[in-house]
Formats: C-alpha cells, sequence, structure tokens
C-alpha cells in the first residue's frame, strides 16, 4: 500500500508540473510538426528523374550498330540522350566530372558499360535499359541463325519495352510523419532519464526524504514507489503524444499496438533506471544533469531522432548502433511494416538487461547509504 | 517512565567523534531542551534517535524497547519537525498532512480526521486547498509542525521550528508546543534562541563537543555559575574609561565597554559594589544607571563552552 501511495503521490505531483508537462508532451509534438513537415521532401516515395545524358562510342561498324541507333532513337522518347564522343574525349572521366550520367563503349564484342556513382539511379536506368537491348539483340540473332523463318515471330512476341515499371509498396516503409512520430516518441521515452536523475535526489533537496526516511515503512518501499510513479508518469506521457500523433497527424503505429506499446515501456524502463542509476553514481547535482543531458543528446542525436541517417558506416555507425533510439526504431519500423513481431526481442531484451543493471547499482548504493 | 533514554551513544564520521559516549533519559510529559553551539552534536543526536543515522556504539530507547530491534515502533512513536522545511510546495496543505499521515498506517476515516485535526492544532484548516508556495514563511513552519504530529506522536523532537519567523508566527508555535505538551506529548526543543527555551522548557541539556556537559531544570543549571555576577553600569559618558584599572578592583573577573553601558563580571562572594561606583565618581563620570544581574541561561552557556549559542 505504501509503495502506491508513493507512486501516485510521484505521479500527481508530477501532473501539477506544468514544465514537465510541456516538455514531455508539448515538445515532441511540435518537434514532431515541425521536422515531420520541413523534412518531408527527404522521405518522398516519388522520385523525378529527368533528362538523361549519356556518352558513347561505336568503334565498329558492324551489324550492331543499326539496332543500336535504333536502340537511342528509342531511348530519346524516354528523355534518354545519347551523345558521341570525338575520338579526343575520355567518357569515363567525363562521367566522374558529371558532365553525364553514364559512358557507353559499343564494340564489335558487345557493350561496355560506365555509370555515374553520383547519380546512381540514373546510371541504373540505362543500364538496365542496356541489358533488356542486348538480351533481346541476342535472342533475335540466336533464332535468325538456327530459325530464321521464327525471326518475326520472336519480334512479335517480345515487347519493345526496354524497361519494365515495378511497382514498390509505397506503405512499406515510413513517411516523414511516420518516421518522426516514432522517433520523438522514442527520444522522449528516453528523456525520463532527465525527471528519474531527480526521484530520490530531489526528495533530498527540498528534505521530505527526512520524512519519508523516518516513516515506519521499508526503504525498498520508497525505492519501489519512486521508480513506480516515475515509470508511470513518463509512459503516460509517451502513450499520449503516440494517440496524439496517430489521430493527429495520421501517424503510422501498424496493427500491432500491444507489441509497439510493450517496446516503448522496456525503453522507459530502460530510461527511468539509467537517470536513477546515474543520481548515485554521480556526487554532484550539476554534474549529473550535465551528463544526462550529453548523453541524451547523444543518443537522440546518433539514434536519428533529429533527422535521419542512412547507410552511415565506420565511426558513425558505431555511434548509431550504440544509440538505444536505434534499437528501438529500427524494431518499431520492423514491427509496424514488415509485421515481425520477433524483430522486437533484442530490443526489449537490451532494455530490459541495462536497466536492470543500472537498478542494481541504484539499488546498492541506496542500501548502503544511510538515510534516503 | 523514560520516554527516551540513550545509553552510551557514540557516532564516528571517519575520525571526527559528532557524538562522544552520550547518556541520557528523558521522561514522560517533560519539554527537554537541547542545546548546543553548531557542530556540537545536536542534530547528529536527533538524527540517530529518528533513525536517519546508525549509531556506531551505545544504545537508544524509546519508550523502554531498543530502537535497534523495535525500529518500527520507534518511528511510530516520534514525530520530526526538521529544522529545514520538509514539504511538497505542490501539494496542499491537506495532501501534504495526509501524505506523510498516510505512511504512518492511517486510512480512510481516521486519516482524514486526524489530518483535520493536525491542521486545526497548527490553525491552517481555512488554508487547507492552499498550497504552500502562496504560504507566508511561518505558516509554512506551521504546516511542517503539521506534517509531524498528525500521527499522534509520544515524542516529538523540534529543530529549531522558529528560525526565520515574524513574532506572532513564533508565539503560535511556543504556545502549540505548550498544548501539544499539555496532551500528553514530550517534547525535544532545540534552538538558537535561549529565552525560548528558557520560557517553555521544563528541562535542559547543554551539549558541547559531543557531550551533555550540563543537565537539569533551569534552575539547577543556573546555579552551577552562582560564583560569577553581572553588574551593568550606564554612564553619561565613557570617554577615557580605563578598563585595566577598573580590573584591578578586587574581584572583578572581566570589563567591557559598549556605547555608555559598562559590563562588569564579579565574583559573587566578593563585596566590591561600592568601590566600583567610587571609580566612577573619582574620574567624574555621572553613573545614570545601575543594575545587578541575575544569571541566565545565556550565562550558563557562556561560562560552560566558552561561546556564544550563536558561534
Amino acid at each position: 500500500m505504501n509503495i502506491i501511495n508513493i507512486a501516485l503521490n510521484e505521479f500527481k505531483r508530477n501532473i501539477r508540473d506544468i514544465r514537465t508537462l510541456v516538455f514531455m508532451l508539448a515538445f515532441p509534438i511540435v518537434l514532431m510538426l515541425i521536422l515531420g513537415t520541413a523534412l518531408s521532401s527527404t522521405f518522398d516515395k516519388n522520385i523525378k528523374i529527368g533528362k538523361i545524358n549519356v556518352l558513347y562510342t561505336e568503334k565498329n561498324d558492324s551489324s550492331f550498330s543499326a539496332p543500336f541507333q535504333s536502340f537511342i532513337e528509342e531511348a530519346k522518347k524516354q528523355d534518354i540522350h545519347f551523345s558521341k564522343a570525338s575520338e579526343r574525349t575520355d567518357g569515363k572521366r567525363a562521367v566522374k566530372q558529371n558532365h553525364y550520367d553514364a559512358y557507353v563503349e559499343v564494340t564489335d564484342k558487345g557493350i561496355q558499360f560506365y555509370g555515374s556513382e553520383r547519380n546512381s539511379i540514373q546510371a541504373s536506368m540505362v543500364e538496365g535499359m542496356l541489358t533488356a537491348f542486348t538480351d533481346k539483340y541476342n535472342l533475335i540473332t540466336e533464332v535468325a541463325k538456327e530459325k530464321p523463318e521464327q525471326v518475326q515471330a520472336v519480334l512479335a512476341s517480345t515487347s519493345s519495352d526496354f524497361v519494365k515499371e515495378a511497382s514498390l509498396n509505397a506503405d512499406k516503409a515510413p513517411g516523414s510523419m511516420d518516421y518522426y512520430a516514432m522517433a520523438m516518441t522514442t527520444m522522449i521515452a528516453l528523456y525520463s532519464a532527465i525527471s528519474a536523475s531527480s526521484l530520490i535526489r530531489g526528495e533530498r533537496r527540498r528534505n521530505t526524504a527526512i520524512r519519508l526516511a523516518i516513516a515506519p515503512i521499508n526503504k525498498m518501499e520508497i525505492f519501489l514507489g519512486k521508480i513506480l510513479g516515475g515509470i508511470g508518469i513518463n509512459f503516460v506521457c509517451i502513450l499520449l503524444v503516440m494517440a496524439f500523433s496517430r489521430f493527429a497527424f495520421r501517424a503510422n503505429w501498424g496493427s500491432h499496438p500491444g507489441m509497439v506499446v510493450l517496446l516503448l515501456f522496456t525503453l522507459v524502463f530502460l530510461a527511468v533506471s539509467f537517470g536513477l542509476g546515474l543520481s548515485y553514481i554521480i556526487k554532484t547535482d550539476q554534474g549529473m544533469q550535465t551528463i544526462v543531458m550529453i548523453v541524451l543528446q547523444l543518443a537522440a542525436f546518433f539514434g536519428g531522432a533529429y533527422f535521419r541517417i542512412d547507410n552511415a558506416d565506420g565511426f558513425l555507425k558505431l555511434m548509431t548502433n550504440l544509440s538505444p533510439l536505434t534499437w528501438a526504431r529500427d524494431a518499431l519500423t520492423k514491427i509496424i511494416y514488415n509485421n515481425d513481431l520477433m524483430a522486437a526481442l533484442p530490443s526489449i531484451s537490451l532494455n530490459i538487461g541495462i536497466a536492470i543493471i543500472f537498478l542494481l547499482i541504484a539499488i546498492v548504493a541506496f542500501r548502503k547509504r544511510e538515510g534516503l | 517512565m523514560n520516554v527516551l533514554e540513550i545509553k552510551n551513544l557514540t557516532k564516528k564520521f571517519g575520525d571526527f567523534i559528532a557524538v562522544d559516549n552520550m547518556s541520557l533519559a528523558i521522561q514522560e510529559g517533560e519539554i527537554f531542551g537541547f542545546l548546543g553551539s553548531n557542530g556540537a552534536g545536536k542534530s547528529t543526536t536527533i538524527n540517530m534517535i529518528s533513525g536517519l543515522l546508525r549509531n556506531n556504539c551505545g544504545e537508544i530507547h524509546i519508550l523502554g524497547k531498543n530502537i535497534a530491534s523495535h525500529s518500527k515502533f520507534a518511528k511510530m512513536n516520534i514525530g520530526i519537525v526538521p529544522q529545514d522545511l520538509a514539504i511538497y510546495e505542490d501539494m496542499t496543505a491537506y495532501e501534504n498532512v495526509r501524505f506523510f499521515a498516510g505512511l504512518y498506517g492511517l486510512r480512510g476515516t481516521e486519516l482524514k480526521e486526524r489530518v483535520e485535526e493536525a491542521l486545526e492544532f497548527v490553525g491552517l484548516l481555512d488554508k487547507q486547498k492552499s498550497y504552500p508556495k502562496n504560504f507566508s514563511g511561518g505558516m509554512k513552519r506551521r504546516l511542517n509542525i503539521a506534517c509531524a504530529i498528525a500521527h499522534r506522536p509520544k515524542l516529538i523532537i523540534m529543530d529549531e521550528p522558529t528560525v526565520g519567523i515574524d513574532p506572532q508566527s513564533r508565539n503560535y508555535i511556543l504556545t502549540s508546543v505548550r498544548k501539544l505538551n499539555d496532551m500528553g506529548c514530550t517534547v525535544i526543543y532545540t534552538s538558537h534562541y535561549m529565552e525560548e527555551v528558557e520560557e517553555i522548557c521544563s528541562r535542559i541539556a547543554i551539549v558541547d563537543h559531543g557531550k551533555v556537559i550540563a543537565e537539569g531544570t533551569k534552575e539547577q543549571l543556573k546555579a552551577i555559575i552562582t560564583d560569577t555576577k553581572d553588574i551593568l553600569i550606564e554612564v553619561k559618558n565613557s570617554e577615557n574609561l580605563d578598563e585595566a584599572s577598573l580590573k584591578e578592583i578586587k574581584g572583578v573577573n572581566s570589563v567591557s565597554i559598549e556605547e555608555n553601558v559598562v559590563k562588569i563580571n564579579s565574583q559573587s562572594e566578593v563585596n566590591n559594589l561600592n568601590q566600583i561606583i567610587q571609580f566612577f565618581i573619582n574620574r567624574g563620570k555621572e553613573i545614570r544607571s545601575l543594575q545587578e544581574l541575575a544569571p541566565n541561561l545565556e550565562t550558563v552557556f557562556l561560562t560552560l563552552t566558552g561561546r556564544n549559542l550563536r558561534d
């Protein structure tokens, strides 16, 4: 009963704290709206390709030349423009210098292709079209050799399209608002560490720790009550942010709310334990606040809370993988977009495991300490 | 019956001995003054009695039971009014008292009645829905008391309950202490205001360097220092008064001059008043008033510890 009383007291006092509510509710919602709107273009699923320029050389006068010229004419209709290189032109260099999206060498032995790394999508499109063209050419050549009478039939049966559009399922990846709903909710879950670092220290600061310590209750009841209250208020804030993003911003939280909520709960548990543990490890208030803020800001930054980090490498990848936000958001993405419930297990296990370590540190220090 | 009994209590912080083999007994119904300058060991002793600190040696008994083995019983019977306010500013007066009283196992109607009783006792029942952040310093101090008494403890420890408040609130608190005592509570009272202790305490202990150096009623303590007396002489003009010559008069221990008031500490058994008056007349100093002071607790404290209480 004392545990519940202490937890409810913590909950009630936090709800009355306007600053906490603004920070835990308004801050993530406003940030979600700003970042989700401002950076929506980076999540655009439609890519406009525009005009594609290809440089080519022909080092033969074989029968391949005529079909290739037909191909060039056909490609022009798709806004892909082939320019013949002069003898002195270094095609590969021209691509490297971004004057062209690709360079093609047509010889007796076939086609050599060099695509621009910078404009990889445009280069890939040209490569795909060329592959389709050469496959078709090879097929017709083989048929002409073996059964010349069937060439017309083959030509009729194969499509003249060199590129077939493959439709990707757009709903399988989060849009900007979906992404920032996840990012901000997980970030604010992690920010529970700030209030948790003052769970016991706050009682000491306002001297109410004395009253709690002299009351005829077990010290662990105080400890558990404070943790329960801390987790409770922060978790309710997370649920409210989640619900708001769902209904106001139409963010996609998938069709497995139970697993999503469980994952977020373990993240709050991790953050509260981390804050509480740190409050026993670091002696001064100022030192503790500084460390908590640095850790949280780094975790938020490298965890992609403010902007998405794609294709991270080396040190950046290491830092990104160390952030609990990365684990949580990766798992959430898989649960929401791939219905992969098992993806939550590594993240949940890590959250609970690390939380227990910090909690044990806090419990040992708490029991050793005289008073609270 | 002893409400509190301390036997050979010792507390060390590293090499520093904060409480040194202290023994003390406080009987039921007493208002017990606990005097000592800063660092004398008062707060450490109080913290050990209330269970905030563990003692290195010795025993503490509350209502005959050792708190080491009957911690819950002891805590149920003690109420602490800490020197620093220990209340939640973001909870109403009622919620504050209710929360802390709830930790003592009070529930339902009984809890509600006790909370209202405590608030009424300190005169805050009409402010029960107000937040302490809107209270004056005195009102906060009274709420601090209410939080300590709602569970009706047998022993109330008040640590400097009147620090930094207006005279009206101070009088209210002193009256409350007497009322609590009339209701059967035993009170341990610490204060830097000697006149408060003198006014309300039935017995007093003076603590210095972690030890009780004197203990008894006010009269018993004053009797310790009856070998000296203070004489206050106000003169029209104290300019060029020679303190050294005044000290040469037989029996005079010390002389101090402030404005036009000369304070002389002299041995009681030496009748030297005539010589002192003659001293002033011979030097053409007109005496406006002369007063022989009876010893007070301040003098007792100063004599025993060599320091003022506020040092």
